[in-house]
């Protein structure tokens, strides 16, 4: 066989496969084992309008069939006006079917929440700008990137290190990795947080900030998410790089994630109900970190 | 009281106008190109150079003002700075008023916090651009402002510091070690300005670490303690090599370090990624611009109706100039900003603001043009 036309038929086969890798990723479904922690993840969503009932419609829609009870909100939970009837409009009400259902939402804030939300109670905040909580098997600890001092980053530093479960998972809005050209990586953060986060072994990382979906290869071990498109989009923003793991900046989108005693299972999931990308995640026991399919 | 003469003023130009601008436009064009080795330097620098390198600039702008005390110097006596602070008072109010008002509108209320930012006033710049535009007797009033805006800025940093934490009782009782020793020196005629710079100045630096304020501003109680000549030289004028008084020592020997300082400050603090920033970018230039023209007048008002009167010659359009004018922010906005937010996203953006507060001089140039109020 001459080698180009060996090239191009090895270039079908590997593109054939690739194909069908990720139609499968797509398509992997979540365990939904029941002693399972479930939660989603929405980031930069409070806008009001019609495309974030759209999303919440699609969250309450998995909800029935994956019943999460906790929502961990990336920040820019609010847009524009902040007055008690906005809260109603933009968090209550696209919400209510969740909230009825005691679903939990847990905020951290973004540059266009105001401080003050911190002592909205849905948000659960406890009027602190960030804080830390487990559920089963996993430690969250929510950040304020907006204002990152060095008193919050020894409290990170001191949390995760007495941390003793088994999942170890950090969120906040401005992400410390990404590939969308609007904001981008936000490096200056990350050369203060990515240290602590590497020498107390957190696993996996939520941002939101840019508004598109964005899986990122793991840095020093560690997953980092970008899920800033559950309100707003920047359509065809992402400028997938050799980090991008994998992306989607077509629609709106939202995150289920499914922590099952050392996995954790995830989908990215369009206003659709398309699942655009999903996978899991393996930590090995002991302090290793974890190892990706 | 200003008696540079005009090629002592260009040097003045030379010497304090353009180590700051070098540093931050090498730090933007960095940051913006390799932003990982940009902050990775500026992180292991940033506390020498905004921390301990900077007590001799403010050292050396304290200097200005202690000297400005003596006679001949503009604060003699004390009386004539009253209206000019209770100006101050009116500028820094509107403009802080304004800036937290425009953030909301442009939808990042986040950036609130930085409200004590609209404070600062760069003196140098402000007394350069005076003098190019104003005429001779409203630049000590300029300067005046710019003078007491800081001031109240420096008090807004230590108390409204979103994530300092202030502990004025330890800042207090080492600050009354820092400034008896000061004190004890001056009674004992120490004639050299080292054991007030390493000693009580070095205890003064402790004092405001400990309390909760930012350091760099270590030397600004003790300077008043140096022996100084009994009138004043001059606003920004140089101290005579041969001058023997300590204050005048202490700026020969410091001049130079200082702007490598200023240089470095400008490196460090300077540098905002073009990525970062959003809409909330403008809230600080609006703010001053539109803020402190008319806080000056309101601000002269209650001075004037309080019996207080303005400088002769000195009317609405003089103010309103003078206003612009003092909304150049730059290096002590810079200062203000690094001293008040943590890296990330709100101190990029509010110090492109204080960069984009340079639009005040043009502004300035064309109010005296067009209120004709300008050295013509």
């Amino acid at each position: 066989m001459t080698s180009p036309r060996r090239a191009i038929i090895s270039t079908v086969f590997l593109l054939t496969a690739a194909g069908f890798a990720a139609l499968l990723a797509q398509s992997a479904p979540l365990p939904n084992r029941p002693d399972s922690l479930k939660f989603a993840a929405i980031g930069d969503n409070g806008t009001g309008d019609r495309p974030q009932y759209e999303i919440a419609e699609q969250m309450t829609k998995a909800h029935a069939t994956f019943p999460f009870d906790l929502v961990i909100m990336l920040g820019d939970n609010m847009y524009g006006r902040q007055t008690p009837a906005d809260f109603v409009k933009k968090f209550e009400q696209p919400y209510a079917a969740l909230l009825k259902a005691n679903v939990m939402f847990q905020a951290s804030l973004g540059n266009h929440d105001r401080p003050e939300n911190v002592s909205y109670r849905p948000y659960n905040m406890n009027g602190q700008r960030y804080y830390t909580y487990a559920r089963k098997n996993v430690r969250f600890l929510a950040l304020d990137s907006t204002l990152m001092d060095t008193k919050q980053l020894e409290w990170v530093d001191a949390t995760l290190g007495g941390a003793r479960e088994d999942w170890k998972i950090c969120y906040f809005h401005h992400p410390l990795y990404s590939d969308a050209s609007r904001h981008g990586s936000s490096v200056d953060l990350r050369l203060l947080l990515e240290p602590i986060f590497v020498r107390n072994g957190v696993h996996v990382v939520f941002s939101g900030h840019d508004h598109v979906y964005e899986r990122v290869k793991p840095q020093k071990g560690i997953y980092y998410f970008v899920s800033g498109a559950a309100g707003q989009l920047r359509r065809g923003n992402m400028r997938p790089s050799a980090e991008t793991a994998a992306s989607f900046d077509q629609d709106l989108s939202f995150m289920l994630v499914e922590v099952a005693g050392l996995e954790m299972h995830f989908q990215a999931i369009s206003r659709s109900g398309r699942v655009v990308d999903a996978g899991v995640i393996r930590r090995p026991s002991g302090a290793n970190p974890p190892t990706a399919r | 009281m200003l008696r540079a003469t005009f090629p002592q003023f260009w040097a003045f130009a030379l010497e304090h106008l353009l180590v700051l601008p070098l540093g931050a436009a090498i730090a933007l064009i960095w940051v913006n190109v390799s932003p990982e080795s940009y902050y990775s330097f500026t992180y292991t620098i940033a506390f020498t150079v905004n921390d301990v390198a900077m007590v001799f600039f403010f050292g050396l702008m304290t200097k200005e003002v202690v000297e400005a005390t003596a006679p001949d110097g503009l604060l003699y006596p004390w009386r004539r700075a009253l209206l000019p602070v209770i100006a101050a008072v009116g500028a820094t109010t509107v403009s802080a008023l304004i800036y937290v008002r425009v953030v909301d509108v442009l939808d990042e209320p986040a950036l609130r916090v930085a409200w004590p930012v609209t404070f600062g006033t760069d003196i140098a710049l402000s007394y350069f651009v005076g003098r190019l535009i104003l005429r001779r007797e409203l630049v000590p009033f300029v300067l005046l402002l710019a003078i007491a805006s800081n001031a109240l800025g420096f008090i807004a940093i230590a108390l409204f510091n979103p994530t300092g934490e202030l502990r004025p009782v330890a800042g207090a009782a080492i600050m009354a070690v820092a400034i008896g020793l000061a004190l004890a020196l001056r009674r004992a005629r120490v004639k050299s300005f080292w054991p007030y710079v390493l000693a009580a100045g070095g205890v003064s630096w402790f004092a405001l670490f400990r309390g909760g304020v930012h350091p760099a501003l270590a030397l600004v109680p003790i300077m008043p303690f140096l022996p100084h000549a009994p009138r004043d030289p001059g606003f920004f004028v140089d101290a005579s090599p041969d001058a023997h008084d300590a204050l005048s020592r202490f700026e020969i020997v410091w001049r130079h370090p200082a702007q490598v300082a200023l240089f470095f400050f400008g490196l460090v603090n300077a540098g905002v990624s073009f990525h970062a920033l959003e809409p909330g970018t403008w809230g600080l230039p609006i703010a001053v611009i539109a803020g402190k023209p008319v806080g000056i007048l309101i601000g002269a008002g209650v001075a004037l109706a309080a019996g207080l009167h303005l400088p002769q010659r000195v009317g609405w359009r003089e103010l309103v100039t003078v206003g612009f004018i003092t909304a150049i922010g730059f290096s002590v906005g810079l200062f203000l900003c690094t001293a008040l937010l943590p890296p990330g996203q709100l101190r990029a953006e509010t110090s492109m603001g204080d960069l984009l507060t340079l639009a005040a001089a043009p502004i300035a140039l064309v109010s005296a043009r067009l209120l004709r109020v300008g050295r013509g």
